[in-house]
């Protein structure tokens, strides 16, 4: 449990930057908090079901449209939207993983993919109320405030990584790694595979459907490029990855890494995604267990060799 | 009458070069089991490569170049991120897929954003080895788009007989069947490996060269046409080169046909709704063995 | 009334029978050894018990209650609890926490850890012997203890019916008697027990009754004593008492020149030794036979020859040492195997796998070693352009050997390759190997557990059991030194 304490004392420290940081530090970091739950999701599908979902914008594009749309077509108030939008990307994700779930291998991962491609038709398609391409804006945003916006961002990302990191070490959570691990094992003990997977999916669509709801209250406006685009969906698995698989927090930690250190290059104008790119690529290739699966596996050789 | 002259034309060529891109993609997880999502990226640095020497060196010079720049590409991914990954001892068996995936989707976002810094987002257009307009049973063509369509079959047609009737390309098709029994064989994997990677980098040189000139060359295009590829090779079946052609023929005419006849902007939505439907019903795909 | 109990169970894979109307039932308190070769069936008996295979036709009863055709979890929480041969960690969690998946029920609410649940998973691990482990990872671990954390496993499964495959394989004298203690433990709780094994001596001490099958099929069943000695179940196992062999002038004097030398060769797969030391000879133009039951050894000893996984100790071929050579150069070098499941081009033809046996000689060669093969085998000739997944099993045997011969071996290694097959295929196998030994200058080096088969080609015969050289000697020796062991 000295995971847990480290981070909610790093979650302390943060609340205080709001007082000696700028405004557009606060900003960039509660973007880089929200993309924190986006791979904290991606991470309890992918390490503990162990199903690859290259298409996670699918699940964050319903809950954004989901609730982006309830505000400006029905008006709804910000809450009951991003509890309509949650609701939004936990039924798409039953609907994509009941027949889903049935494919091995690549083909799963594929499947993904297209859903977020047909989103993405579809938000085109239905452009009247979309905005299509461009996007819309909404009538209301959390706050306008940098500090109140930022907070909540980091209230939500400790809370979510909170719940994930609790469900990860959970008996539940024992069950979904035996299941994601070794299905004919989990099999033979008693388990229900298809059904622990399934729980699974609809607990990553949770969190990525709100998270991608409380976004686009901050942003105050919703488009495909922000939520939707595979590239989004790309930095999502990457962020994760980058951080160390199977670790949760790592996730949250791989999406600030990435958000920042965008920011960081963007006086390189053109080649600052090049650069972060190849900054992910190195770390693929050399640090395949992540930033903080690389320091977990240092500090406990006793346990024996990494799988 | 003469718009569906015009639909199968334009359908035959844009089909014709969907399945030289999706041919090499399939061969490469045939073979090698690897899906190479930097696909669209090594087109992009062919047709790039083709449109800036021809307009130096003409548009020959051009292609050659682009053809070469496209094999050095699929080099570069084998050798730095595709074989190293496959060998490291740090990933687990069963992840190396992903890996493999995500690496090689970075290093097509690499590609991408280089592309775009040294020539700019906005299209170019390499031009046409042969120009001018043939005039075809009433429908006007360009006769590059005829060409187009005649080096994809002829490359199309070099590669089946390379596989069916050569004893290197039997074992190809072998180690995509099963790489331990020919290693019993005599045969060292890691040759079979480069040849494939050799016939990829050709293949995808010779369609990003004439997609240049086909649709304009952008880096924005990149990541749609590895998306294109992508799916015509689940369609038909992964690893199955008869399968992607026939794929090929359905998406590029489902396209063709839906930019005609409804709005080129939908153009994509009967096809993915193909996919779908053939992942759920069929996953392996339409000819796919696995 | 028998906690399980089959009936008429049959299962196909394609055109092949697997299992073909078994019927059997375990009682409380007892313990049944299904026993039979690599190939009999008792492996898919087992898994069709438990659901990882669905039967084609059939029934299954535990403790009364018709489970067959139902997914492998739900059977599981019939009672049914499955200890695999080959051990399945998680590699990821303690022993600890292992053992405490199995006691999990299959609920989606449970979010959160309760004692009472840890402290029963610990005192399971004592008493497996597991206690001082138990907050190590597996990778850590020996294979004894991970084997003791499958029993531990099923225990905790509280299963009225285990079944256990293959228990002792890998395992020295006192972990065997340590494991025949832990599985005697579930007979006095009161539980069934199937045991399967390819060795009924292994297993006697510890079963009640023992039932041999054979190609799918029961043969007998009885104590194991009765088994042993019953006449079908010797010739099936080890040939008829009388062995003939034909006539031949002896091939290789024992002094000649060792074509391949193998010393000290030990092979570990993960945890499990699976060579242990081995050393034999070869000699040129010589049949040499290695013969030993399944899991004794013998395709691991061959893969190590063949370059096809990492070993201790020196191989040498033609003088020259094989080490740090790819399984394509070994290939190249002369030493061609023609291993145990064959490994065809299944979507090719048979003239396209034979082809590509002979890539590397020049065309008339070529049609040469083609015609001489389809002497040998001319039912291949005739099957030429039809594709080798659909041939008989007999016929893909015979298609394997001779890809192998298109090669021209020196050495020819050969395992298994009367697996499964009908008694009328292995007298043409049989036949081949006849003309290849006296017409030509191959040596060969045979692996078999079938020593009806292999007696009558061998110059010589080694015994591997439990990854070691337990005997070597003339054919002739055979039968009186090593024989009984085999059953």
């Amino acid at each position: 449990m000295r995971i847990v304490l480290a981070c909610l004392v790093v979650l302390v420290l943060l609340s205080g930057l709001p007082f000696v940081a700028s405004a557009y530090v606060l900003g960039l970091l509660t973007l880089a908090y929200y993309f924190g739950v986006f791979a904290m999701s991606w991470d309890l599908l992918f390490g503990f079901a162990g199903e690859v979902n290259f298409g996670p914008t699918f699940l964050i594009g319903l809950g954004a449209y989901g609730a982006g749309l309830l505000n400006s077509q029905a008006g709804w108030p910000v809450p009951a939207c991003v509890a309509g939008g949650a609701v939004v990307a936990v039924l798409g994700g039953v609907l994509l993983a009941l027949p889903a779930l049935r494919l091995r291998g690549p083909y799963f991962g594929l499947v993904t993919l297209v859903a977020v491609l047909l989103l993405t038709q579809a938000v085109t398609i239905g452009s009247h109320w979309t905005g299509g391409e461009i996007g819309m804006s909404l009538p209301d945003v959390l706050s306008i405030d940098d500090s109140t916006n930022y907070w909540t961002a980091l209230a939500f990302m400790g809370v979510s990584g909170l719940c994930l990191l609790l469900l990860s070490r959970s008996p539940v959570g024992l069950i979904l790694q035996a299941c994601g691990q070794d299905p004919v094992e989990a099999a033979s003990l008693g388990f229900n595979v298809s059904k622990h997977k399934l729980a699974a999916f609809c607990v990553s669509a949770l969190f990525s459907g709100l998270s991608g709801a409380m976004l686009v209250f901050y942003f105050g406006t919703v488009s495909p490029g922000t939520v939707i685009d595979v590239a989004v969906g790309v930095q999502v698995i990457i962020a994760a990855v980058l951080g160390g698989r199977r670790t949760i927090i790592g996730a949250a930690i791989g999406a600030v890494f990435l958000i920042v250190a965008g920011e960081l290059l963007r006086p390189l104008g053109q080649l600052s995604t090049f650069v972060v790119s190849a900054i992910a690529l190195a770390v693929i290739l050399f640090f395949p267990d992540g930033l903080l699966g690389y320091l977990l596996h240092r500090t406990s050789r006793a346990d024996g060799p990494p799988p | 009458m003469t718009l569906a002259l015009q639909i199968l034309i334009d359908g035959f060529a844009i089909s014709a070069l969907y399945a030289l891109g999706a041919t090499g993609f399939t061969l490469m997880f045939g073979v090698s089991g690897v899906l190479n999502l930097a696909h669209g990226g090594t087109m992009l640095v062919s047709a790039v490569v083709a449109w800036w020497v021809a307009n130096q060196a003409g548009a020959y010079g051009g292609a050659l170049a682009g053809l070469a720049a496209g094999l050095a590409c699929a080099f570069v991914t084998y050798g730095l991120i595709v074989r190293p990954i496959q060998r490291s001892r740090a990933i687990p068996q069963e992840e190396k897929e992903i890996f493999v995936l995500t690496g090689t989707l970075l290093w097509g976002i690499m590609i991408q954003e280089a592309v775009a810094f040294f020539a700019t987002t906005s299209p170019h257009t390499v031009r046409p080895l042969i120009a001018g307009v043939i005039n075809l049973a009433g429908v006007r063509t360009p006769t590059n788009e005829l060409l187009t369509a005649a080096i994809c079959w002829a490359a199309i047609g070099v590669l089946w007989l390379l596989i069916n009737r050569t004893q290197t390309g039997k074992a190809l098709l072998a180690a995509s069947i099963n790489p331990r029994a020919l290693t019993l064989l005599g045969y060292e994997l890691s040759r079979i490996h480069l040849l494939v990677w050799t016939i990829y980098g050709v293949l995808a040189g010779v369609a990003g060269v004439l997609l240049g000139a086909f649709l304009g060359v952008s880096s924005d295009n990149a990541g749609t046409l590895t998306a294109s590829a992508f799916s015509i090779v689940v369609l038909g079946g992964l690893g199955s080169v008869s399968g992607s052609l026939v794929a090929a023929y359905a998406v590029g005419y489902l396209e063709t046909l839906t930019a005609y006849l409804v709005s080129p902007s939908l153009r994509t939505i009967p096809s993915l709704l193909l996919l779908v439907a053939v992942v759920y019903m069929r996953p392996q795909g339409l000819l796919g063995r696995r | 009334m028998s906690l399980l109990r089959v009936e008429g169970l049959t299962k196909r894979y394609g055109g092949l029978v697997a299992v073909r109307d078994m019927s059997f039932s375990v009682g409380p308190g007892e313990i049944l050894g299904l026993i039979g070769p690599n190939g009999s069936g008792k492996s898919t008996c087992m898994k069709l018990v438990m659901g990882i295979e669905r039967p084609n036709g059939g029934e299954v009863f535990i403790d009364g209650v018709p489970v067959a055709g139902q997914a492998a979890h739900r059977i599981a929480r019939h009672g049914v609890g499955l200890v695999f041969q080959h051990s399945r960690p998680l590699h990821r969690q303690t022993v600890l926490e292992n053992i405490l998946l199995a006691l999990l029920p299959d609920s989606l609410l449970r979010l959160v850890g309760q004692r009472g649940l840890r402290d029963r998973a610990a005192a399971i691990a004592e008493r497996c012997g597991l206690g001082a482990v138990l907050h190590r990872r597996p990778g850590t671990l020996p294979f004894a203890d991970l084997r003791r954390m499958e029993l531990a496993k099923a225990i905790a499964r509280d299963p009225k019916v285990v079944l256990v495959d293959e228990p002792f394989a890998g395992l020295t004298a006192a972990e065997v008697a340590d494991f025949s203690a832990l599985i005697a433990g579930f007979r006095a709780e009161g539980r069934a027990v199937l045991l399967v094994d390819h060795n009924v001596k292994g297993v006697s001490a510890l079963v009640d009754r023992v039932l041999a099958m054979y190609l799918g099929e029961r043969v007998t069943e009885g104590s194991a004593a009765e088994v042993m000695a019953h006449p079908r179940v010797r010739e099936v196992y080890l040939g008829s008492g009388t062995m003939t062999r034909a006539a031949r002038a002896p091939r290789a004097a024992a002094d000649a020149a060792p074509l391949l030398t193998v010393e000290d060769v030990s092979v570990l797969y993960g945890k499990a030794q699976a060579l242990d030391r081995v050393s034999l000879r070869v000699p040129e133009g010589a049949c040499v036979s290695v013969v030993g039951l399944n899991g004794a050894g013998k395709t691991t000893l061959f893969n190590a020859i063949s370059g096809l996984v990492p070993y201790a100790g020196r191989i040498s071929f033609a003088g020259e040492s094989l080490a740090g050579r790819t399984a394509g150069q070994v290939a190249r070098t002369g030493v061609v195997q023609c291993p145990e499941s064959r490994e065809l081009f299944g979507d090719m033809s048979v003239r396209e796998n034979l082809d590509l046996g002979g890539a590397r000689l020049p065309a008339p060669e070529r049609a040469r070693q083609l015609a001489w093969l389809f002497d040998l085998f001319p039912i291949l000739k005739a099957r030429q352009p039809q594709r080798a997944a659909t041939l008989s099993g007999g016929e893909q045997q015979m298609l394997a050997i001779a890809r192998a011969l298109m090669m021209r071996p020196r050495l020819l290694i050969l395992d298994e390759p009367t697996l499964g097959l009908a008694p009328v295929i292995l007298e043409q196998i049989s036949r081949a190997l006849e003309v290849l030994r006296t017409t030509t200058p191959i040596t060969v080096l045979l692996g078999e557990q079938n020593v009806t088969f292999a007696l009558p080609h061998a110059d010589w015969v080694y015994v591997l059991e439990h990854a070691r050289i337990v005997w070597e000697g003339p054919p002739e020796r055979f039968a009186e030194e090593a024989g009984d062991g085999l059953l």
